[in-house]
């Protein structure tokens, strides 16, 4: 594998968004950072800004406003990228999918890559996602050119 | 120009980017241990800019591209000029030729906060380059010349004893250069930026890895230009360079960022004055 192909899984920067969650995932996702849990040990970065991301992480159910949102910036990110659910209403809608303004999961807006379940997720859950993403992304790299 | 001249010249070219490289790695790491993580591999900001060259994504404006060719190709500039024993002001100059581009590719963008992070570089750009060019001007007062060789030449006796109050001043053009706490205005890596990635905000997959070189290449320059305090022997200059980084690194960590107001109005007139100070010390003497 060359080196720019390797760059790519030892170097992924992530964004997290907030698709209208309880905040109880984005706490979790945060504590990722902290120096119990030390993400950057992976050579993962939390960046605010689309243009720099290589996975986006996502919190909370989807509706019809923030959809929107939610397509812009996976669409401003710069290919290859990885989608992440977090947490039950990441994946599926949760408790709120009956919700007349809630679409569901994520997935109904962007393609997503990895399920993390639990409400809210475990910190060593979502690093573990991050994990078998990157493993997913390796296989991508492995299989072109 | 003879041939060694010319083989110093390839070396600064080529071993400068890397040593920067080196030098991000080491802060990397050496800054989560201050707060008490693992941190990366040393090598990772090699494998960011990796990443960075194999991302596919279109420039926010035609213009950038061409911006960020011609701040990487000032950035080497200095740093050739430099290893080649070339005019210290005129490795300064380039410098700050390489920190225009990287403003005005800034400027081209969309980004409301790409836009104010290259306002307040300019506000960096004013508050530093005075204060370098003072810092230069006393070397080249005490070492009788302004190319490289001759301040790195000087005497037996170290540069610092002439200079003392020079330090302050070189720290702080340090922490900007560096974009380290407490004057990391105008873009910062780390998460807490109000400006999102200020400066660099609208740079993307390989411009983002090339302006990243171009700022390896300038941090080894400044570097340098610190350690010809001691210049007695080539490993003083590399101690004097690894406490410069370090002495940077622990204010990054126990600082928070100040406001551009006071950068220019209380910091910068401190270090500027105290340089001057320097300056007329050595011309009186």
């Amino acid at each position: 594998m060359s080196f720019l192909k390797k760059s790519q899984i030892k170097s992924p920067w992530l964004m997290h968004f907030d698709c209208g969650s309880c905040n109880g995932c984005d706490i979790e996702t945060l504590a990722c950072l902290t120096p119990v849990y030390d993400v950057e040990r992976f050579g993962i970065i939390n960046v605010g800004n689309p243009r720099h991301a290589d996975v986006l992480i996502v919190t909370g159910t989807v509706n019809p406003r923030n959809a929107v949102v939610l397509k812009n910036l996976y669409d401003q990110m710069p290919t290859p990228k990885l989608v992440i659910a977090v947490g039950a209403c990441g994946c599926t809608g949760g408790v709120f999918r009956e919700a007349p303004n809630v679409l569901g999961g994520v997935d109904k807006v962007i393609p997503v890559d990895v399920y993390v379940p639990g409400c809210p997720a475990k910190p060593e859950a979502i690093m573990d996602a991050v994990v078998t993403g990157l493993g997913k992304l390796k296989g991508i790299l492995e299989g072109s050119k | 120009m003879n041939l060694t001249t010319f083989y110093l010249a390839v070396a600064g070219l080529i071993l400068a980017p890397l040593l920067g490289g080196l030098a991000a790695g080491v802060d990397r790491v050496v800054t989560a241990r201050l707060q008490s993580r693992m941190g990366p591999p040393l090598l990772q900001p090699f494998y960011d800019v990796g990443k960075l060259m194999s991302k596919v994504i279109a420039p926010a404006s035609q213009w950038q591209g061409l911006f960020v060719r011609w701040a990487l190709v000032a950035s080497l500039a200095s740093d050739v000029l430099l290893a080649a024993g070339g005019d210290v002001l005129m490795c300064f100059f380039i410098q700050a030729a390489s920190a225009c581009f990287v403003t005005l590719g800034a400027f081209s963008g969309s980004s409301p906060y790409s836009k104010l992070g290259a306002q307040r570089e300019l506000f960096q750009m004013l508050s530093y380059e005075p204060v370098f060019l003072v810092c230069v001007l006393c070397m080249a007062k005490a070492s009788g010349g302004f190319d490289a060789y001759s301040m790195m030449g000087a005497s037996a006796q170290p540069l610092l004893f002439k200079m003392p109050l020079i330090i302050p001043g070189l720290v702080f053009v340090l922490l900007i250069k560096m974009r380290k706490s407490p004057f990391d205005l105008s873009a910062c890596h780390h998460g807490h930026q109000e400006l999102v990635r200020g400066v660099y905000t609208d740079y993307a997959g390989r411009d983002f890895a090339l302006l990243e070189i171009a700022h390896w290449a300038d941090v080894v320059v400044i570097l340098w230009i610190c350690s010809f305090l001691w210049a007695t022997g080539p490993l003083q200059m590399l101690v004097v360079a690894l406490i410069a980084l370090f002495v940077v690194i622990l204010i990054d960590n126990i600082s928070a960022r100040l406001t551009w107001r006071h950068m220019v109005k209380v910091a910068a007139p401190v270090a500027l004055l105290l340089a001057t100070v320097n300056l007329l010390w050595l011309y009186l003497e």
